[in-house]
């Protein structure tokens, strides 16, 4: 009896596991065929939806879906439609690497856009650049403006380090002093912020006090930041990102560092100043590539806004959420000038593209298809606020101009 | 002789066919061959872990050091896909003796942090050595656009070619694991873990016997290792990640260790629900984890295991 009932419960036991498995393993195929009846274009879109950029990867997809709007409501491409996929790639440039494959060769996409980290669009590139799909990237790295990762399919609408470190330097050496500290998350993107301004330092003649590292994801400061009061500088320098610069401006100010010191950071985000709240951030210096208000400046960021409001209940777009709007903009509007979703159409319409979309006047630059743009000098707002978005105040802008940039001889790109 | 037996004696030949018609039922090939890659590194985790008994915290250094060295072949030394491969496995097997002489006499919970501890050196060793690894940014340019065997010349971009050229040295290396655990040597590993006291009465070298498992499992690991940088023409740093260790500890869990099939089956079923669940929610951790707690409670052999043992009856 016993055996039995064993037995029939392992039959069924097997029923499901298969019939699960069935389900599973059929379903994809089948929203694929829909997709496939329906051709329209398609836009790969990884970015790290899950982990600790979570929130700005998210705003990413808003905005990127805002474009995608825009252009089909303005009737497509003469009447072909285009579509957002959007992919998990979970901050892991092998993940990363595994879903672009995935929507090069199973979804089909006609242009990859996205990415928010050094290390995943370098892994996303070097998938696309093989496949000759077009790859526009929204995050910052300075690698892959390089001759060595770069190729024409290759295009950078965010700022990268270098540009970023450089605006920020050029504004803060000429007013608060030469003597300069660093404070500096210890991997790539510290280090590549550093480079940068002790670069643009130079024409300043700054004396570099030293620079402190320390391990991505610290969680206390207080054993670093006596090591820095003793150095007695004038500026010091903080290049980290997310819940390490929350951590790092709200221990300094505890430690009275402010009061002697002006604190810069290469970037600012929308989303960490919204987190640690006006206190800690009060009177830092930064960059950051877009700010919802400019709007007094620019057309196209105040229509830009409009627009983002009316789809997201009165929401403005963050930093970060704006290069998903750009990127995939951009790669639209090529597409319209092109009349055409092929890849050698495209890019040539993107090299020729001068564009106004969201902040002012970009172009990509011919020799890396960096996007040549303003960078904004920001500092945190603590006192009347307009409302709760309002959490910067633009200082300083450096205008678009390519003499920001490494030369293209310095990338090592030919002539 | 049940069918049972006959599936047994035939393990490699049927996992073969198996891994041939794999593609074709998967959502992506990227991840069918994913599958394989993961699945091949479980296969030699399980070597140290399931048939010797060892648990070891340490092989993303193995895997990692395979797929390293093998995109270093191809993009500072433009070597031919092959010997790439070659030099992965070869890392790997180095790589296993150098951690294996220095952790083996250890056990159980000594041997797991001594391995994770020389895996985190081997980490920081190739995060610093930028020029050769990219560092931060990870090893890129790994690309392979052909590959000639024996004068026809393929297209690896093509997925299914890709696929197919990956899945020949996956199964190579289930018929020569096969033939490992079915040769006296192979007895002499299960008596190890079995009862090591015995084993030594017996005449046999259990540190010997220890090591050369280690290093054995070490060149499956970095096989697989160099299959997946060729596969993803990248390798970014946190392949050496202890969480690249732990993932291969779940997938023989949930496969069910010490089994020949287990490992691939944890593979599969880890990446596969790993896979389509983010694409539904972000919140696909909680469903994963659900999954994995559901089958430690209810499969404590693993899918696999409990499979075998119902089978048996």
């Amino acid at each position: 009896m016993k055996q039995t009932r064993s037995g029939s419960m392992t039959r069924r036991r097997l029923l499901a596991t298969v019939s699960a498995r069935a389900a599973l393993a059929v379903s994809p195929f089948r929203i694929n065929l829909l997709q496939a009846q329906e051709a329209n274009i398609k836009i790969g879109f990884p970015v790290p939806l899950t982990g600790p950029y979570g929130t700005e990867a998210q705003d990413q997809v808003r905005a990127a879906q805002l474009a995608v709007a825009q252009f089909n409501d303005a009737g497509g491409l003469n009447g072909r439609k285009a579509e957002l996929v959007v992919r998990d790639d979970k901050l892991n440039p092998g993940e990363a690497a595994t879903r672009t494959l995935e929507l090069v060769e199973k979804e089909k996409v006609n242009f990859v856009v996205g990415s928010l980290s050094a290390a995943v669009q370098l892994a996303i590139n070097n998938v696309t650049k093989e496949r000759g799909i077009i790859f526009n990237s929204i995050s910052q790295s300075d690698a892959i403006n390089e001759a060595a990762d770069f190729s024409r399919f290759t295009f950078h609408e965010a700022l990268n380090p270098h540009l970023t470190s450089g605006a920020v330097g050029r504004y803060a050496f000429s007013k608060f002093g030469k003597r300069v500290a660093f404070l500096t998350s210890d991997y790539a993107y510290g280090h590549e912020m550093v480079r940068g301004f002790l670069e643009v330092g130079k024409a300043f003649n700054i004396e570099n006090l030293g620079d402190i590292r320390h391990p991505l994801g610290t969680s206390d400061f207080s054993t670093l930041l006596p090591r820095i009061q003793a150095l007695k500088p004038d500026i010091l320098c903080i290049s980290n990102f997310g819940r390490d610069q929350q951590i790092v401006l709200k221990q300094a100010t505890d430690f009275g560092i402010k009061q002697t010191t002006q604190i810069i950071a290469p970037l600012l985000s929308h989303a960490s100043r919204v987190a640690a709240g006006p206190q800690a951030f009060e009177g830092v210096i930064g960059g950051c590539s877009f700010y919802w208000g400019i709007e007094d400046k620019f057309a196209s960021t105040k229509a830009f806004n409009e627009a983002f409001k009316k789809m997201y209940d009165g929401k403005l777009p963050t930093d970060y959420g704006a290069l998903g709007y750009g990127g995939v903009r951009t790669i639209l509007a090529a597409v319209t000038n092109a009349g055409s979703v092929d890849t050698d159409k495209v890019i040539a319409a993107m090299e020729a593209l001068k564009y106004d979309f969201y902040k002012g006047p970009q172009y990509y630059r011919k020799c890396d298809h960096q996007s040549v743009q303003s960078v904004l000098v920001i500092k945190s707002n603590s006192k009347d606020l307009r409302n709760s978005s309002d959490v910067f105040e633009v200082i300083g802008t450096d205008e678009p101009n390519e003499t920001n940039l490494r030369t293209c001889s310095e990338l090592g790109h030919k002539a | 002789m049940s069918w049972f037996q006959f599936a047994t004696r035939h393990r490699a030949g049927i996992a073969s066919i198996v891994v041939l018609v794999f593609p074709h039922i998967m959502p992506f090939t990227a991840l069918a061959v994913n599958i394989l890659i993961y699945g091949l590194y479980a296969l030699g985790f399980n070597l140290v872990y399931g048939y010797l008994g060892l648990l070891s915290f340490g092989h993303a250094a193995l895997f990692g050091t395979g797929a390293y060295l093998c995109g270093i072949a191809v993009v500072h030394f433009a070597l031919p896909w092959y010997l790439a491969i070659a030099i992965g496995v070869l890392g790997g097997l180095l790589m296993a003796a150098m951690i294996g002489v220095l952790a083996i006499r250890t056990r159980g919970i000594y041997f797991a942090m001594v391995t994770m501890a020389l895996s985190q050196c081997v980490y920081y060793l190739f995060y610093q050595a930028v020029d050769w690894t990219g560092g931060e940014n990870g090893l890129r340019g790994i690309n392979v656009r052909a590959v000639n065997i024996l004068g026809v010349k393929l297209d690896f971009i093509d997925p299914l070619t890709r696929y197919y050229v990956i899945a020949a040295f996956v199964i190579a290396a289930f018929f020569l694991l096969s033939r490992i655990l079915a040769s006296p040597f192979g007895a002499v590993i299960e008596a190890v873990r079995e009862n090591e006291t015995r084993a030594k009465a017996s005449g046999y070298d259990v540190t010997a016997t220890r090591l050369i498992t280690f290093v054995l499992s070490g060149g499956f690991c970095g096989l697989a290792g160099a299959l997946q940088a060729l596969h993803l023409s990248i390798v970014p740093i946190e392949i050496m990640h202890y969480d690249t260790s732990g993932i291969v500890v779940m997938i023989a869990l949930l496969g069910g260790m010490g089994t020949f099939f287990g490992p691939m089956i944890g593979a599969a079923a880890f990446l596969m629900l790993e896979n389509l669940v983010a694409v539904w929610t972000v919140h696909w951790q909680l469903i994963v984890g659900a999954v994995f707690m559901i089958c430690v409670l209810f499969f404590p052999a693993g899918i696999w295991g409990t499979l075998i043992s119902r089978g048996k009856r």
